[in-house]
C-alpha cells in the first residue's frame, strides 16, 4: 500500500486511500509501520487523511487501534482526520471516536495538534 | 535399475549434461579433420553429386567436336587398332576444315602393323622392290599432324614398364616451386606415341583418369576429379584437352599456377582461369550429356559431313564404342565415353569454370560446426525439449540452405550434410539430457502436488474439527426452549472461512428473565476464532453471576484484556428481556444497534446514550445498560457486519436493503425469517465470496401471555 506524506504546520499527514479490508490491513500494517516509529514525544504529530478511504472493516479498525496504543506509549500524537459519512457511520457505531481523535478536516485537526 | 543404464545416465546428465555432448563435439571435430574417412567422405560425395544434380552446368555453347570411333566405324572399317593410314586419311579429312587444334585421345606407342618391317617378318620371301615402295603408315600419318596443331595424348605410369619413356613436348615455360609441386602428382615414366609421330605433334597431354576406386566401395568408380597438372620424371605436363586450349592460344597460351597457403589453387592458361585442388585435380562440374557433338570417324572418312563442321573448333578423335570399355560414371548419374570427360573440361576451361573446394572452406566447415555445436551446447539446456527441437531443426535447415546457397552463387562445395551428421551425437545428447530433466521435474512436481494435496486435506481435516467444536459451542435455537410460548427465537451463524470469529449465544437467566447476546471479533478465521470462544464463554459466565449487566461487559472486558497479546477486540451487544414485562436492558461495545420490527416498521434501539467502543479497545470503559419497553409482537434482530457489509462486487448489502428486508417479515416464524434474511444476503451477494462471517439472531416477543401458535 502506498502511502503519500505531506507536511503542514508541524504535522505529518499520510494520505490513505481505498478500501481497509481484511486483506488490506496486513499491508496497512506494514506501511504504517516506519511513520509510527517516528510518531513520538518531540516529533511531528501523525495525522491520517481519510478522505479517500471507502470502507474499513473490522481488522482495518484493529490497525488503528495498534497504532493508536503504540503512538500513546511512545507519547506520540496521533489523530485521523476527513472521514467519509459511511466510515464515520463505522467510528460511530464501535464508537472508535473514543479510541483515536477524530477531526472533521485536515485543517480543523492541524489547528488542534498542531506545534 | 540395472547398472548400465544408471551409468549411461550419469554419463548424459554429467556437468549439467554439457559434459557428454562437448566430447562428442570434440570427437566430431576430430573426424571432420580426416576428410576422406569413411562414412563422411560417403556423405560429402553425395552432397556434393546432389548439389551438381540441382544444378548441372549449363552448355550453351559446343567449342568441341568429337570424331568418334564407334561401333558403326568398327563395322565398316574393321577392327580396332586401324592402320595408322587410314588414322592419317582421318587426319586429313578433318584437316580440310581447318579446325582450332586437333587432339587425339589415342597412344600410337608401338610400331604399325602395316609397317614394311612388320610385313617383311611376317612374310619372309617378300621381293626387296615389294617391299621398297610399301607404303609407310607411321611416316604417312606423322605427315598428317604436321597439317594442323596436334596434341597427342600421353599415360602417366607410376611405375616404370617395358615401353615407357619419356614424352618429348613438356610445357615449354613453366617455374619450379618445391613446396607446390609436393602435392601435385608425379608419374616415374609415360606410354608416349613413337618419336616419329610425337615430333610432328604440336603437344602432349595426359588422359590419367583419377576414378575414386581406391577410396571409397559405395560410389563405384564415380568419377568426379580429373587431373590437370602433373609432372613426368620432373617434366610438367597439362591434361589433353587443357593442353589442346593452350596450344589454340600459341603465343598467348602461356601456363603458370595460382598458388595459396595449401600449394595450388588455380591455374592460368592465356588469359583463362581454372580453379583445382593443391592436387593439381579439377572438381569438374559437369553438364548433361549430349550426343550433338559426336561424328562417326566412318561417315567422316566417307565425306558425309561438310568440313566447315570442323572450322576454329576443338576436334577430339577418340573411342565411343561399348566394346572398347572406355566409359566412366558421372556425379549426375551418366555413362559416358571417357573422350567426353576432355570436351567437358575444354568447356569448362573456356568458361573459367569449375566447382571450388579452395582450402579455407574445411576451416569454415570447422568453424561453423564448433559454433553451432557450442551454441547447442550453451543454449539447448535452457530451453524447453520443443523449443530444443525447434532450435536444432532451424540449425540444421540454416546449414544446408548454406551449403546449397554457396553452391549456387560461386559453385563452392561446402559440406553441410556431414556437419548435420557430426551435430546430431551432441544434440541427441542434449535432448536426452532435456527430456530427462523434464521427467524428473515432472515427477518431483506431481509429489509435490500430492504432498500438497495430502497436506491440505490433513489442514481441512484439523479444520472441519476446529469447526466441529466452534459450531457446538453455540447453542441450537431449534431445540432450545422447546415449551416456550411467550417468545421463540432462532439464530444462525455463517463464517465466511472454515471457522469464524462470530459468535451468538441465548439463555434463560432465570424462570423470567432471557439473555441474548452477539459478538464479532476483529478479523477471522483461527486467530479470531479463538478469541470468540473466549469471548463467548465470558460472556455467558460473567451475565449469569453479575446482577447488573454493566457491571458484568466491564468485568468482561477486564478478563478479556488480561491476556490479549495480538490486541484483539470484540464488538458485542447483550440483551435481557423481562419475559413477563416486555422490559429490555442492554449493554453495547462498538457493535451495531440491533433492529426492532414493530407493525411492519423498522426501529433501531437506541444504543447512543450507552454504547462504548468494542471490549479490549480502548482499556477499561465505563460500560452502562439501558433499557426500553417492547411490545408484544416485536421482532428484535441481532445482526453482525457480515450482513450489512456483505458485497455484490459494486456495493454493500446496508442498513437501507436490511431494513427493507426484514420490513416484510410480519408474522413470519423467526426460524423462516432467518433463513429468508440469510437468502437475500447471499442473492445479492450473487456468488461473491462472504468476506466476513455472518450472524444473525432474531427474537420474537408473543407478551407475557404467550401466542397461540
Amino acid at each position: 500500500m502506498n502511502l503519500p506524506t505531506r507536511e503542514q504546520a508541524g504535522v505529518l499527514i499520510v494520505s490513505v486511500s481505498g478500501r481497509i479490508d481484511h486483506t488490506a490491513s496486513e499491508e496497512f500494517t506494514l506501511a504504517l509501520e516506519p511513520l509510527l516509529a517516528r510518531c513520538a514525544k518531540g516529533q511531528p504529530a501523525l495525522l491520517l487523511d481519510f478522505s479517500a478511504v471507502d470502507y474499513i472493516s473490522s481488522a482495518g479498525l484493529r490497525v488503528l487501534m495498534m497504532a493508536s496504543r503504540r503512538a500513546k506509549a511512545q507519547q506520540g500524537i496521533f489523530a485521523i482526520a476527513a472521514l467519509q459519512p459511511l466510515v464515520q457511520e463505522v467510528f460511530a457505531i464501535s464508537r472508535f471516536n473514543l479510541i483515536v481523535p477524530c477531526y472533521a478536516s485536515v485543517d480543523a485537526a492541524c489547528k488542534v495538534i498542531g506545534a | 535399475m540395472s547398472r548400465l543404464p544408471e551409468m549411461l545416465l550419469a554419463v548424459i546428465r554429467a556437468g549439467r549434461g554439457r559434459a557428454f555432448p562437448l566430447l562428442l563435439l570434440l570427437l566430431a571435430a576430430g573426424l571432420l579433420m580426416q576428410p576422406d574417412m569413411q562414412p563422411l567422405l560417403g556423405i560429402r560425395e553425395a552432397q556434393f553429386d546432389h548439389y551438381q544434380r540441382l544444378l548441372p552446368r549449363q552448355r550453351d555453347s559446343e567449342p568441341v567436336v568429337i570424331v568418334g570411333i564407334d561401333s558403326q566405324s568398327l563395322v565398316q572399317l574393321g577392327q580396332w587398332p586401324w592402320s595408322r593410314d587410314l588414322i592419317a586419311d582421318l587426319v586429313d579429312k578433318i584437316h580440310t576444315g581447318q579446325p582450332l587444334v586437333l587432339g587425339i585421345d589415342v597412344v600410337f606407342a608401338e610400331r604399325d602393323r602395316y609397317s614394311p618391317e612388320v610385313l617383311a617378318k611376317h612374310i619372309p620371301d617378300m621381293a626387296a622392290g615389294t617391299l621398297a615402295v610399301l607404303p609407310e603408315p607411321d611416316r604417312k600419318l606423322a605427315r598428317a599432324l604436321e597439317g594442323t596443331p596436334t596434341v597427342l595424348a600421353i599415360a602417366g605410369l607410376s611405375q616404370a614398364l617395358p615401353g615407357g619413356r619419356q614424352p618429348a613436348k613438356p610445357l615449354p615455360v613453366f617455374d619450379h616451386d618445391r613446396r607446390r609441386d609436393a602435392f601435385l602428382p608425379h608419374f616415374v615414366s609415360a606410354l608416349v606415341s613413337r618419336p616419329i609421330i610425337e615430333a610432328a605433334a604440336a603437344g602432349e597431354g595426359l588422359i590419367n583418369a583419377t576414378p575414386e576406386l581406391e577410396k571409397t566401395d559405395n560410389q563405384r568408380g564415380v568419377l568426379r576429379r580429373v587431373p590437370a597438372l602433373a609432372f613426368v620424371d620432373e617434366q610438367p605436363f597439362l591434361s589433353l584437352p587443357l593442353e589442346m586450349v593452350r596450344v589454340a592460344l600459341g603465343d598467348g597460351g602461356n601456363v603458370r599456377t595460382e598458388n595459396g597457403p595449401q600449394g595450388v589453387q588455380a591455374i592460368h592458361i592465356g588469359d583463362y582461369r581454372l580453379p583445382v585442388l593443391r592436387s593439381g585435380e579439377l572438381l569438374l562440374h559437369f553438364g548433361r550429356s549430349s550426343a550433338h557433338y559426336y561424328l562417326s570417324a566412318a561417315d567422316v572418312l566417307a565425306g558425309a559431313y561438310d568440313p566447315e563442321l570442323f572450322r576454329s573448333r576443338f576436334v577430339i578423335i577418340g573411342f565411343n564404342s561399348t566394346g572398347l570399355q572406355d566409359r566412366i560414371v558421372t556425379p549426375l548419374g551418366e555413362s559416358l565415353p571417357g573422350v567426353d570427360i576432355h570436351a567437358q573440361v575444354i568447356e569448362s576451361l573456356l568458361a573459367s569454370q569449375a566447382l571450388q573446394r579452395p582450402y579455407w572452406i574445411q576451416w569454415a566447415e570447422m568453424a561453423t560446426l564448433l559454433c553451432i555445436g557450442l551454441a547447442l551446447i550453451a543454449f539447448v539446456p535452457r530451453l524447453r525439449a520443443r523449443y530444443a527441437v525447434l532450435s536444432f531443426a532451424l540449425a540444421s535447415i540454416a546449414i544446408l540452405t548454406g551449403g546449397y546457397l554457396s553452391f549456387f552463387a560461386a559453385r563452392y562445395l561446402f559440406d553441410g550434410a556431414s556437419l548435420l551428421f557430426l551435430l546430431c551425437p551432441p544434440f541427441i545428447s542434449l535432448l536426452g539430457n532435456t527430456l530427462i530433466t523434464a521427467d524428473t521435474l515432472r515427477r518431483a512436481a506431481e509429489a509435490q502436488l500430492q504432498n500438497s494435496r495430502e497436506e491440505a486435506a490433513r489442514m481441512n481435516g484439523e479444520l472441519d474439527a476446529a469447526r466441529r467444536i466452534q459450531m457446538g459451542l453455540l447453542p441450537d435455537t431449534a431445540t432450545l426452549f422447546p415449551d416456550e410460548r411467550r417468545f421463540s427465537v432462532a439464530a444462525l451463524l455463517e463464517p465466511a472461512r472454515a471457522v469464524g470469529g462470530d459468535y451468538y449465544d441465548c439463555f434463560m437467566l432465570d424462570d423470567r428473565r432471557v439473555c441474548v447476546a452477539i459478538g464479532d471479533v476483529s478479523g477471522k478465521g483461527v486467530p479470531a476464532s479463538l478469541f470468540m470462544a473466549v469471548s463467548k464463554t465470558l460472556t455467558g459466565t460473567l451475565t449469569r453471576r453479575h446482577s447488573a449487566l454493566g457491571s458484568a461487559f466491564r468485568d468482561i472486558e477486564a478478563e478479556l484484556n488480561r491476556e490479549n497479546p495480538e490486541y484483539l477486540f470484540v464488538t458485542a451487544f447483550i440483551g435481557v428481556l423481562d419475559i413477563d414485562t416486555g422490559h429490555l436492558e442492554y449493554v453495547c461495545a462498538g457493535h451495531d444497534a440491533p433492529l426492532i420490527v414493530r407493525n411492519g416498521e423498522v426501529l433501531a434501539i437506541d444504543i447512543r446514550a450507552i454504547a462504548g467502543p468494542p471490549l479490549c479497545a480502548a482499556g477499561s470503559y465505563p460500560f452502562e445498560s439501558a433499557g426500553m419497553q417492547l411490545q408484544a409482537g416485536d421482532l428484535l434482530c441481532l445482526f453482525t457486519d457480515g450482513v450489512t457489509e456483505a458485497m455484490n462486487g459494486n456495493e454493500m448489502f446496508g442498513n437501507d436493503r436490511l431494513r427493507a428486508t426484514i420490513a416484510t417479515f410480519r408474522s413470519l416464524a423467526v426460524q423462516d425469517c432467518a433463513s429468508a434474511l440469510r437468502d437475500a444476503v447471499r442473492h445479492f451477494e450473487a456468488g461473491h465470496p462472504p468476506a466476513d462471517d455472518l450472524t444473525l439472531l432474531l427474537l420474537r416477543w408473543h407478551g407475557a401471555t404467550g401466542s397461540s401458535n
